[in-house]
């Protein structure tokens, strides 16, 4: 088992003792770390502290030095962006400062999206994504969608307060494996079954499959909604987008 | 002092008997029973204590496993499942209803959708609250949810059993609901909702809830059983949000006339940040010098009559206020408060 001292990043050690308590996360975080470089290791402490200015040009120094678009994407950010969940989970850190690091995130993607995207790299499948109607609340949503894109999805984004319609339209269009639907209030929860119930009035529901996340969402609510999955952070999404990605390509194949 | 615009009370609508409510683990009401297990604490309408016990099936949620118990979905579960302990949720949840009226509540808000995603369990769920609390509230009930047919429900449940129960709430692509609302003679909030979405700034909102205001007008609900939802957004995802709700308070009060009612789901203004109670009540201080003069609000938590006097002059107060004006970019610096420990709890 890998020491803390084997981080050499000092900020990213005094991170972990101070805020993650939990043995299994620390034991994965300090592997995540140390084995990034230093320059790596400085990016994430840049992105958990939401300096985007800094992400954004540190992004751009590596790249601009040779370092490969997947490791700045996998050591650089997403590494940092573990540290953010645990500490927003643990009510460390609130919902402004978690947007800060997204925003961080996001600076240091918007370099990295498009040499993945030219990169002749087949996606590993199309989602469509977005926060179901009447919500406005994006934030888990836009962390999933840049995780599955930096994981090799293609994800067409339809922002927020989408409609069923909207959702069954972008289907038709781009015949995605699959659908991911987000939703951060109580009220507005409802619609993803209700969005999946017109999914199966228009005979599109054996086509795709559906993922749902968002904070009031639990596993027994995804399964009761007849979705065929619940992520409940935006690193579940991306390993349940795999799982279901390939379910679905054994469906088609079949 | 709960007096508001044109010099007449705060219109208190109590918000806590809904299955999104929850404990803190190991916190206020929460315990343990002789055998060890985890329990909410209470006391019953004889001051007797009582306990519910959290049931094994919760404790697979994320929400317990995040450290967080719902408790009053789990009274409303063992009522619905009438099981050992359905006579301590009944106890439970009257006592939580009673409480509001005593501490000055004028409606009671009920609110189920959270127990199942299915409707037929909602649905049951509403109809059995409204039996447990319609004939035992000496005020209405609020029936509250953002699919009608629970409203209906509720509705159901009600009649003869009490007062006429405040529909909450109708909206342009609900105006069905309306229809209810009329029937029935029933109070009926409306929101600033759009037909097809949420409103993005303040003249979304003035434009749709004035639209909802002649819908009700014209089916001859009247102005004193109509209250306004302008719909409060949380400060923490975007610090121009208050400013929106509170510039369309401002206008549709002007425009609107005194009579009306202008009300609002107040707590949600602190989603996403420590110190939620102080945040939500300076903001009901900051809707009600805009025109606002009701609140769906905890009643025991944050009783209008205190908050509607709070002292300006402190250090809370304004590092909540910078907060909510959007002054405090990303709530830096009340954050940073909040974590030297200067933000000291209310003391009352």
């Amino acid at each position: 088992m890998p020491e803390l001292t084997s981080v050499a990043n000092e900020f990213l050690r005094t991170e972990i003792e101070q805020f993650v308590e939990r043995p299994d996360e620390r034991e994965r975080l300090i592997a995540l770390y140390a084995g990034a470089s230093e320059r790596m290791q400085s990016m994430s402490a840049a992105l958990v502290e939401g300096e985007h200015l800094l992400v954004d040009a540190l992004a751009r120094e590596a790249l601009a030095d040779g370092v490969p678009a997947l490791e700045i994407m996998d050591d650089g950010l997403i590494a940092g962006m573990a540290l953010v969940g645990i500490k927003f989970r643990e009510n460390f850190i609130f919902v402004p400062e978690v947007l800060a690091c997204a925003r961080a995130m996001k600076a240091g993607m918007s370099y990295i999206e498009p040499i993945l995207s030219e990169s002749g790299i087949e996606p590993i499948a199309t989602v469509v994504m977005g926060t179901v109607k009447g919500d406005l609340h994006d934030i888990g949503k836009n962390l999933c969608t840049m995780m599955l894109r930096g994981a090799g999805f293609e994800v067409i984004d339809l922002g927020v307060d989408t409609s069923p319609d909207d959702f069954i339209d972008a289907v038709e269009e781009h015949r995605p494996a699959l659908l991911g639907m987000s939703a951060l209030l109580t009220t507005t929860m409802p619609n993803m079954g209700v969005t999946i119930e017109a999914f199966i009035d228009a005979e599109l529901r054996d086509e795709i499959g559906i993922m749902v996340g968002g904070a009031p969402v639990t596993q027994d609510f995804a399964e009761d909604m007849g979705a065929d999955g619940y992520g409940k952070d935006a690193v579940a999404c991306v390993e349940l987008a795999k799982r279901l990605a390939e379910a679905e390509k054994h469906r088609v194949e079949a | 002092m709960t007096e508001v615009q044109g010099g007449r009370e705060f219109l208190t609508i109590g918000e806590n008997v809904h299955t999104t409510r929850v404990l803190v683990r190991g916190g206020p009401g929460t315990g343990e029973d002789g055998c060890g297990r985890e329990t909410v604490v209470f006391a019953d309408m004889d001051g007797n204590p009582r306990s519910l016990t959290v049931p094994d099936a919760e404790k697979e949620a994320q929400a317990y496993i995040e450290g967080r118990i719902r408790h009053v979905k789990i009274a409303v579960d063992a009522g619905l499942a009438e099981d050992e302990q359905v006579e301590s949720a009944r106890a439970y949840l009257e006592a939580m209803a009673l409480r509001q009226v005593d501490a000055g509540a004028h409606f009671l808000d009920v609110n189920v959708d959270e127990i199942s995603p299915r409707l037929d369990k909602q649905q049951r769920a509403m109809r059995w609250l409204v039996e447990l609390l319609a004939p035992i509230s000496p005020v209405p009930l609020s029936i509250d949810s953002s699919n009608l047919a629970i409203i209906e429900a509720g509705f159901e449940a009600a009649a003869g059993r009490g007062p006429t129960p405040m529909l909450n709430s109708a909206s342009l692509e609900r105006l069905d609901a309306l229809d209810l609302a009329a029937e029935t003679g029933s109070w009926v909030i409306v929101t600033a909702a759009g037909d097809s979405g949420m409103p993005e700034g303040a003249a979304e909102r003035v434009t749709n809830a004035a639209e909802m205001v002649e819908h009700a007008t014209a089916r001859g609900i009247p102005l004193e059983r109509l209250a306004i939802d302008p719909l409060v957004f949380p400060i923490s995802v975007d610090g121009r949000f208050v400013n929106h709700c509170l510039d369309a308070i401002r206008t549709l009060r002007q425009r609107l006339g005194p009579e009306i009612r202008i009300t609002g789901g107040m707590s949600n203004v602190s989603f996403g940040l420590p110190h939620r109670r102080l945040l939500n009540e300076v903001f009901i201080l900051l809707a009600v010098e805009a025109g606002a003069d009701s609140g769906i609000i905890d009643p025991i938590s944050s009783p209008p009559a205190r908050v509607l006097v709070a002292d300006r002059s402190t250090r809370r107060f304004r590092l909540a206020m910078d907060v909510l004006t959007g002054a405090d970019e990303h709530c830096r610096a009340f954050l940073k408060a909040y974590r030297a420990g200067e933000i000291e709890e209310q003391t009352d």
